[in-house]
């Protein structure tokens, strides 16, 4: 009885780990685009990656380690709450440098500095 | 003297009498002979049972706003046709509105429409502005009629009604329990008395339509069921920009395309919208009405948004499984690859 319980502890701390590890990988993936992509519409893709999948799992990560609790629906409710607010937010960004003029970034233009308004 | 010849949408509203009596009196200034067209526009759910009697409703308000004319025109000779448009196609938003007018005013060769301020044909989002922007994309000479009325910052607030407490006090009570303790008897009797305040005094502009009885908690159940799909959506795209991210050579290809949306203002257009934003790849930089820009940044994305997947599960979500096989945004002509400069 007692391996059973140890086995699912260990099962649970596995899956926390995999679910961290995730969270910084995709989190890390998004940083690397924020830096690597040409300009402002592209950036906003992989902004918002950091909200979905990095905080996602981590939040995951968080409910799974607090186990069958009250605060766990907390962190349900935040990841709803990301999941509005993220795309509202990559909206107004996009749709603000629409507005203010910036084209942009084709496969075909040479400079690579994109946004040079 | 010619005949004048109008087109006038009706809809239920306060100053439909006095739009009709604007019209036909405008109408006559110029000219001493009328062949006034009176239609109704309806909604794109015209189908069913429920849309039979949204049907015999229009042609009620028709039959009344066909004797207006004659009351007004008095001894000059009017003719009056009636016709209710939109039951062989959905209407969803300002243009199909548009086009529907432009195609009935070409039939008729009539060249000016005379609008009514309050023009709300079933939908819930304003609908004048948006019209008549589109009444002018599609060449067609409107009017605005001047009509005096109650003044327009009630239109924030709904009627209050005993379905939009009702809704309310539940969600604004299960809200409190899940920050709350659900088993403990002092938070369930404040949270009862919150969620009672919260409802009597904020219903009315909580909604702006009342939750339909059996509609909406259907809509929940379909939504439930829509975000693990969008999950899987989002962990699918997410995966497929990574890969593109941490290439050396970065093979993206960004463009701008514009995608012709078939979901309906408000609720359903927000939640395609936020999809779309939300899952990395594709990402909705301007919404006019269901025209959608949507910046895509590799090719992939560019194809699955074209499919429509997104569009066909908020169709579902809100309308339920029948609207949700509709042929794609790309079989429909609905979407284009535009330069940057027409932003």
């Amino acid at each position: 009885m007692t391996d059973i319980v140890t086995l699912l502890t260990d099962v649970q701390f596995m899956a926390i780990v995999i679910l961290l590890a995730f969270g910084l990988f995709f989190t890390l993936v998004s940083t690397v685009g924020v830096l690597r992509l040409p300009d402002i519409f592209a950036r906003a893709h992989t902004a918002s990656q950091t909200d979905t999948l990095g905080a996602g799992l981590a939040l995951a990560a968080v409910a799974l380690a607090l186990g069958w609790q009250n605060a766990t629906a907390y962190t349900v409710l935040l990841l709803f709450f990301v999941f509005i607010t993220n795309p509202t937010a990559a909206h107004a960004i996009a749709r603000s440098a629409a507005e203010s003029g910036v084209t942009p970034w084709e496969k075909d233009d040479d400079n690579t500095e994109g946004d040079d308004q | 003297m010619a005949a004048n010849k109008i087109l006038v949408p009706l809809s239920d509203t306060v100053t439909v009498r006095q739009t009709v009596g604007y019209a036909v009196q405008s109408a006559l200034e110029d000219a001493d002979e009328l062949e006034c067209h009176l239609v109704v526009a309806i909604p794109h759910d015209g189908d069913g049972p429920a849309g039979e009697s949204i049907i015999g409703e229009a042609e009620q308000l028709l039959e009344r706003a066909a004797s207006w004319v004659h009351e007004d025109a008095g001894s000059v000779s009017v003719s009056v046709h009636t016709a209710v448009l939109g039951t062989k196609e959905y209407l969803f938003g300002p243009r199909e509105y548009a086009e529907e007018f432009a195609t009935y005013a070409g039939e008729y060769g009539i060249d000016c429409v005379v609008l009514d301020p309050e023009y709300q044909p079933g939908v819930t989002a304003p609908m004048l502005q948006p019209l008549e922007r589109e009444l002018s994309n599609v060449g067609l000479e409107y009017d605005e009629a001047p009509v005096e009325r109650p003044a327009k910052h009630e239109r924030l607030v709904g009627q209050a009604s005993f379905d939009r407490m009702f809704a309310l006090f539940w969600v604004s009570y299960g809200f409190y329990l899940i920050l709350g303790d659900p088993t403990y008897w002092f938070d369930l009797v404040t949270g009862a008395a919150v969620a009672g305040i919260v409802s009597l005094t904020l219903s009315n502009i909580t909604f702006t339509v009342a939750p339909d009885r059996i509609k909406s908690p259907l809509r929940t159940l379909r939504f439930g069921l829509y975000v693990p799909y969008l999950i899987f959506e989002i962990v699918k795209a997410n995966l497929a920009i990574s890969v593109v991210i941490l290439r050396p050579s970065m093979p993206i290809d960004p463009s701008l395309t514009r995608v012709n949306a078939r979901v309906r203002s408000g609720l359903p257009l927000l939640a395609l919208a936020n999809s779309i934003t939300l899952t990395p790849g594709t990402l909705a930089v301007r919404a006019n009405d269901q025209r959608l820009i949507v910046h895509t940044l590799i090719p992939s994305a560019r194809e699955d948004l074209f499919d429509g997947s997104l569009e066909r599960a908020v169709r579902f979500v809100f309308h339920g499984r029948d609207s949700a096989s509709i042929a794609t945004p790309k079989e429909r002509g609905d979407t284009e690859i535009i330069e940057g400069e027409d932003l």
